[in-house]
């Protein structure tokens, strides 16, 4: 049986125990009209029954999984002694891969090459030691499934407290699962990390942090002529500043005005309607809002900037800032005008019974009562607004230029994390290790920000009851 | 106690109220009303009510749930224009002068008419920020000298200072619930109103804190014009000198309090205040 076979058998048996289960509890207690002097429902007893049915063996099938080619590689290798003692690691690789393809391919003619004779013999070794691996393990899957129902089922007495157990192991599932996000987090940690450092080894930290040229190109033969290969990322990072700064300038204005408005002036009906209209352009697909950028607005910036006077590039950082200023504004004006309503009325009440005016209420008691609600909204924005790609990749261009002025064309973090990894790449060239070093920054750096996020929320929250 | 059936009779006679009995009138009136329809929405509330705030006394509003007397109370500073959908009719006068003309901007006139609300509800700010909030949003003190003498002073006058001189700095809303509506008190005094209207500002405290909150009023009075709104008829009956009895958004009965809790004309208002409804 192959494993996902078993799955479907041991979710059989789960299923047939669970009914089981619950015959047996009748039982015990003496009857269906007796079942209420059982300490749980039978129901309960059932669902017990069948997670001790499935997750041992699930559990065990995972683990056999995860080390079964390696210890059917190991078993190989020792078998092969002779032909392969003075090959290297990567040389024996290649040869064990020859013999799984054999494996799974029987067709072929044998001939007297003692080479070919040791080979087909190898392969004949391993499809025996496949097959007896796969019954091994569902011998071993099922025995554990009805060795552990069998187990259960014995312990079971009209006082066994079922209802407990049950709750102890959802429990358990739901840390499960809290404990899966938690991993993935520190998987792509811990790879960003190892890449970088190889990306390190290769570029020293200091050219890398503080180099104030990027031109990520290296010649892959020595006759090229393209590319230095130089990896300062300070243009990138002045670049992503530049449009992230004037994306804020203007989404938390507009933003939080649109959130005062929307709290306290608007009538119901207005702001009814106003408000999902206002988080359909968070909905707005960000290729789109790119294309608008690249299409609409630079091309404006520039004729209006020409009628000025003033040189605009026709990708420039000034359009791809408002434009993604404009796609942010709904993360700021949506939860800034949920942080407000969130005031209890009696504050603003409070205020207003004072004789004070309802700018003056904002300014003075709603605002500061909603800090914290304000400032996560303003950070999210800020995130979404550093990690934003698509806007920038088609209205900022891909020049690293090393600026301040926002009318010319800047590249950001994440623009070049896409170039360095679109396209045909070897995966161990600066080039791209350097990809996961950007990727790294971005990563700390958001880090950083969601703790003086925390910081902030956490010295102003108040507590109104 | 009454049985349903009882209590069902009593409610019949809702809509035999013709009018208001007693005296709902003063002869040095600091507000009166005149004629006063509140509607929300469709719905109305208060019903043709008359009646006038004597200078320098505690008039309490009693009467059960629902019978409009918050309702009223918040007309009278104009809290309800606050709430889209209320719409209010009648004549407010506050010494004479109109206070629901286009003349009378509310931001003043709440200034003049402060407002002491059911639940303690202190900013989240400092205790010396929640009294000098209002004289600084209106100018009163023109140096720091004299707001800390106009929060000094209104602390002393709420009967906070005492307990709260230590820690002026410390956040309102560290305070105990008696204590935060002392400051809310304190804060209101501070902006020198003429009028204090209070909805049932001691319904959230322990009997102790009502005790001294009931003291404060009394003493406030000797300054202010009070109007209260209480659940309580033995908080009406110490401390106010005229109940009004509301009900179903109309006046029934209003005169002076001890003619009220000895001697109801009214049906309604005996069943209310010897509590067989309500």
């Amino acid at each position: 049986m192959n494993s996902s076979t078993l799955i479907f058998v041991i979710l059989l048996l789960a299923l047939f125990s669970y009914w089981f289960a619950i015959q047996r509890a009748i039982k015990i207690a003496g009857g269906i009209t007796k079942v209420k002097h059982l300490t749980s429902l039978p129901k309960q007893f059932g669902l017990l029954t069948a997670f001790w049915c499935g997750i041992p063996s699930l559990i065990i099938l995972l683990v056999w999984g995860i080390f079964e080619s390696s210890v059917i590689d190991s078993f190989l290798i020792s078998s092969l002694a002779g032909p392969v003692d003075n090959l290297s690691s990567d040389q024996l690789s290649l040869y064990l891969n020859d013999i799984k393809v054999m494996a799974e391919q029987p067709i072929m003619q044998i001939s007297n090459d003692p080479e070919q004779q040791s080979l087909s013999q190898a392969v004949n070794y391993l499809v025996t030691l496949q097959s007896n691996a796969a019954w091994l393990k569902s011998a071993l899957i099922l025995l554990i499934s009805v060795t552990s129902v069998s187990y259960i089922l014995s312990r079971f007495t009209p006082e066994y407290q079922s209802r407990v157990k049950m709750e102890g192991i959802v429990g358990g599932v739901l840390w499960a699962c809290s404990g899966i996000a938690l991993l993935t987090t520190v998987g792509i940690i811990l790879s960003v990390l190892f890449e970088s450092i190889q990306f390190f080894s290769a570029v020293p930290p200091w050219e890398f942090l503080f180099g104030t040229e990027w031109s990520p190109q290296i010649a892959m033969r020595s006759d090229q002529v393209a590319g230095s290969g130089a990896f300062g990322a300070v243009p990138l990072f002045v670049g992503t500043l530049l449009i992230t700064a004037i994306a804020m300038f203007l989404a938390v204005p507009v933003g939080l005005m649109i959130a005062i408005y929307l709290s306290q002036y608007a009538s119901a009906k207005l702001r009814g309607i106003a408000k999902p209209m206002l988080e359909i352009l968070a909905g707005v697909p960000t290729v789109v809002y790119g294309f608008f950028a690249a299409l609409t607005v630079a091309p404006l910036i520039r004729d209006f900037g020409g009628w000025l006077g003033l040189s605009v590039a026709s990708e420039s950082a000034l359009a791809a800032g408002l434009v993604m200023g404009i796609m942010i504004i709904p993360f700021v004006s949506s939860l800034s005008d949920d942080a407000i309503s969130a005031v209890p009325d009696s504050l603003k009440e409070g205020s207003l019974g004072l004789g004070a005016t309802p700018s003056e209420t904002i300014k003075k008691v709603l605002l500061p009562a909603a800090i914290p609600g304000i400032v996560g909204a303003i950070l999210l924005a800020l995130s979404r607004a550093i990690g934003e790609t698509m806007i920038v990749v088609m209205a900022a261009g891909m020049a690293a230029n090393l600026t301040a002025n926002p009318l010319e064309s800047v590249t950001t973090v994440t623009v070049q994390i896409v170039t360095l990894l679109t396209g045909d790449q070897e995966f161990d060239s600066p080039k791209t290790l350097a990809a996961f070093a950007l990727g790294l920054m971005l990563f700390v750096t958001t880090l950083i920000l969601n703790i003086i996020a925390l910081k902030v929320v956490r010295k102003y929250r108040e507590q109104y009851d | 106690m009454v049985d349903i059936s009882s209590s069902e009779s009593l409610l019949s006679e809702d809509t035999k109220i013709n009018g208001t009995v007693g005296n709902c009138f003063a002869d040095d009136a600091k507000m009166s009303m005149r004629n006063v329809n509140v509607f929300y929405g469709d719905k109305q509330a208060i019903n043709n009510i008359s009646l006038d705030l004597a200078r320098n006394q505690v008039t309490a509003l009693i009467g059960p749930s629902g019978c409009g007397k918050s309702t009223f109370l918040r007309c009278m500073n104009r809290m309800n224009d606050t709430i889209s959908i209320c719409r209010v009719e009648g004549e407010f006068k506050l010494d004479d002068e109109d206070i629901y003309t286009k003349k009378m901007d509310p931001v003043l006139l709440r200034a003049r008419v402060g407002m002491v609300f059911q639940k303690p509800n202190p900013f989240p700010k400092s205790i010396y920020e929640n009294v000098a909030y209002g004289p600084k949003i209106h100018g009163l003190a023109s140096n720091k000298a004299e707001l800390d003498e106009i929060v000094i002073t209104s602390l002393q006058k709420a009967g906070l200072f005492n307990e709260v001189k230590d820690r002026l700095d410390e956040s309102g809303t560290s305070l105990s619930g008696g204590q935060q509506q002392r400051l809310c008190i304190a804060r209101s005094i501070a902006v020198s109103p003429e009028v204090i209207l209070m909805d049932e500002p001691a319904s959230a405290l322990d009997p102790i804190a009502t005790a001294v909150i009931e003291e404060l009023i009394d003493e406030l009075k000797e300054k202010y014009t009070i109007a209260i709104v209480t659940h309580s008829m033995q908080q009406a009956a110490r401390i106010s000198q005229t109940t009004a009895y509301f009900h179903m958004g109309q006046l029934v009965e209003m005169g002076s309090t001890s003619q009220i809790f000895t001697n109801p004309t009214h049906k309604l208002t005996e069943n209310y205040i010897t509590g067989r409804f309500g």
